[in-house]
């Protein structure tokens, strides 16, 4: 269902009238893109095989403000059920990538609970967050490879960590997330990052957020900088990861595209607040004047 | 309160959190040393990094250092007839303050530098969050094995950079003065022993020169920790936390090693 919340925004009705009709068509445009997006994944790739019930919260910010020298967000509502994948969008600087840093716990809410399979994580100290942030697998805008290790090395790093596999058991794993993310292990295992394209570096990213078999994925922009191809390349595996392993999913995402084919669930953030947070079908058929403006935006 | 009054305070305030940052990354930094999960390699790694790869440089300065005094002292001691304890002279002034303090500019310079580049790169390539993510404490993985491979390499490239100064000074003395080697070595040795030892055994000029590189080993590393991992601003922010780290470590070490000096002469015993 669909959720508009926040107070009205007063800059929508000069931004819709100085957008014109040249801006109408496009968003029509786009929201016809969308929707055809969505009903061509629909019958095999559609995202909500899982369903979920409100008691199985994954991963819950409830009323969650964050300030530094000026407020970031404030009162933020989400909930992302077991297996869903949930996309949070918005302009930049609207502080999408800080409620990853929230959920991680590697920022404190001023105010507010972040909950995670129903803990609060909030009050947790440094060292009982690493705990729970192995729960979780985070996938970097820049992939974020430690440069002086091996693509193998890369991979293998959480298990070496936290796990008390052999070493054998640990190229076994590290080669079948290679795999899964579709690279040759024998090819790129001895490889370093500075050697990997953008789109096998994102590729190797993700296949080290997984390589600890987390429960909840974190994507940080995960198709910026990437082209068409390859962002398609990268949507198809997230939706992989969700539809075979049943994997909960945040995606933080300006790839409105992208999004509205991956995700069963998109928050719009928008001046701080979620202003939206309904399936990609109510989002794309939103008559909201900043909904349509931010969909058309995209076009351009 | 006047608006200068506010800066001043606001700076002021800024300056004791700096200091309060600086000695918490310090203090988390050594209680790791003695808690698990011990990270060996990386270890090893950053003794290779900062010990053996140092070696060159601090090789040839230990030998110009002692070359130099050595000339030097020639000059000076000949107008008093004094050749023969040009030994002396180089001997002192390398174990006691130019080994370690040169020895901890060059490594300040070589390693401090190189540190806070690395560590600010990962910084800003959000490496340092992946290492969060991945439930590593960045502060264990990074700051303590380079705090503690400097807290071990600096004594021993000081130990090289002293001994090769004193072959230095053997050198010249030999060619330029005609002192020979077994004079010089004796006139190394009885200013060692003339400036006594601590328990009976230990020359204070040993404690000297080996107290002060463990002090700047540690300024050192965790300077440039402490300048790469609060690394902001890009590319650029690199470039301005490499050169604050070796501007404010070779600064430290030279403060440093004057009042350590006052302490230690005011707790050994003399001659």
């Amino acid at each position: 269902m669909a959720d508009r919340r926040g107070p009205p925004d007063t800059g929508e009705q000069r931004r819709s009238t100085d957008a014109g009709p040249m801006n109408d068509r496009k968003t029509a445009a786009v929201r016809h893109a969308i929707r055809s997006e969505l009903a061509g994944d629909a019958p095999d790739e559609a995202p909500h095989a899982l369903q979920t019930s409100s008691d199985d919260c994954v991963v819950e910010l409830e009323h969650v403000s964050l300030a530094f020298d000026v407020p970031i967000i404030e009162d933020v509502s989400l909930a992302t059920h077991n297996g869903e994948t949930m996309a949070i969008v918005g302009e930049s600087g609207t502080g999408k990538s800080t409620i990853l840093k929230l959920v991680l716990r590697l920022l404190v809410p001023d105010r507010g609970r972040v909950m995670i399979d129903g803990e609060d994580i909030t009050p947790l100290s440094f060292e009982e967050a690493l705990g729970v942030r192995q729960k979780m697998g985070m996938v970097f805008q820049g992939a974020a490879l430690f440069d002086s290790m091996s693509v193998f090395e890369n991979v293998a790093y959480p298990l070496r960590e936290h796990t008390d596999m052999n070493d054998d058991e640990i190229e076994q794993r590290v080669r079948e997330k290679l795999q899964f993310v579709d690279l040759d292990p024998d090819r790129v295992m001895e490889q370093f990052p500075s050697e990997l394209s953008g789109g096998m570096r994102k590729r190797v990213g993700i296949a080290r957020g997984m390589a600890n078999n987390p429960r909840i994925m974190l994507y940080d922009e995960p198709t910026s900088g990437l082209d068409p191809l390859t962002t398609g390349t990268i949507t198809r595996l997230i939706m992989k990861l969700q539809r075979e392993l049943g994997v909960t999913s945040l995606v933080v995402s300006h790839d409105i595209r992208a999004v509205f084919r991956m995700a069963s669930k998109v928050a719009l953030l928008h001046e701080r607040r979620i202003t939206f947070f309904g399936t990609p079908e109510e989002m794309a058929g939103s008559e909201d004047q900043y909904i349509q403006d931010f969909l058309g935006g995209f076009s351009s | 309160m006047p608006a200068f009054l506010t800066r001043l305070n606001d700076a002021a305030k800024s300056k004791v959190l700096t200091l309060q940052e600086y000695f918490v990354l310090a203090g988390k930094a050594l209680r790791f040393m003695f808690a698990r999960p011990f990270y060996g390699q990386d270890v090893v790694q950053q003794m290779d990094e900062i010990g053996v790869k140092s070696l060159g440089i601090v090789l040839l300065t230990g030998l110009f250092t002692g070359m130099v005094l050595a000339l030097q002292s020639s000059v000076q001691l000949k107008t008093f007839g004094a050749s023969m304890y040009i030994g002396n002279l180089v001997s002192a002034s390398m174990i006691r303050e130019l080994g370690p303090v040169l020895a901890g500019l060059m490594v300040a310079g070589r390693v401090g530098s190189g540190i806070a580049a690395q560590l600010g790169s990962m910084r800003v390539t959000e490496q340092i969050d992946a290492l969060n993510t991945l439930g590593t404490d960045p502060i264990k993985k990074l700051v303590t094995p380079r705090l503690l491979a400097a807290l071990v390499m600096l004594p021993v490239l000081t130990i090289i950079n002293d001994f090769v100064g004193i072959i230095g000074g053997n050198i010249i003395a030999s060619l330029v003065v005609g002192l020979p080697s077994a004079q010089y070595w004796r006139t190394v040795w009885v200013q060692i022993a003339n400036d006594g030892f601590a328990l009976r055994y230990i020359p204070n000029d040993f404690i000297q020169g080996l107290t002060k590189p463990i002090v700047f080993g540690g300024l050192i590393a965790v300077t440039a920790c402490y300048f790469g991992l609060g690394t902001t601003g890009g590319t650029e922010g690199v470039g301005q936390s490499t050169t604050r780290t070796v501007v404010t470590s070779s600064i430290l070490i030279l403060i440093v090693d004057y009042f350590i000096t006052q302490l230690l002469l005011s707790v050994l015993t003399y001659g």
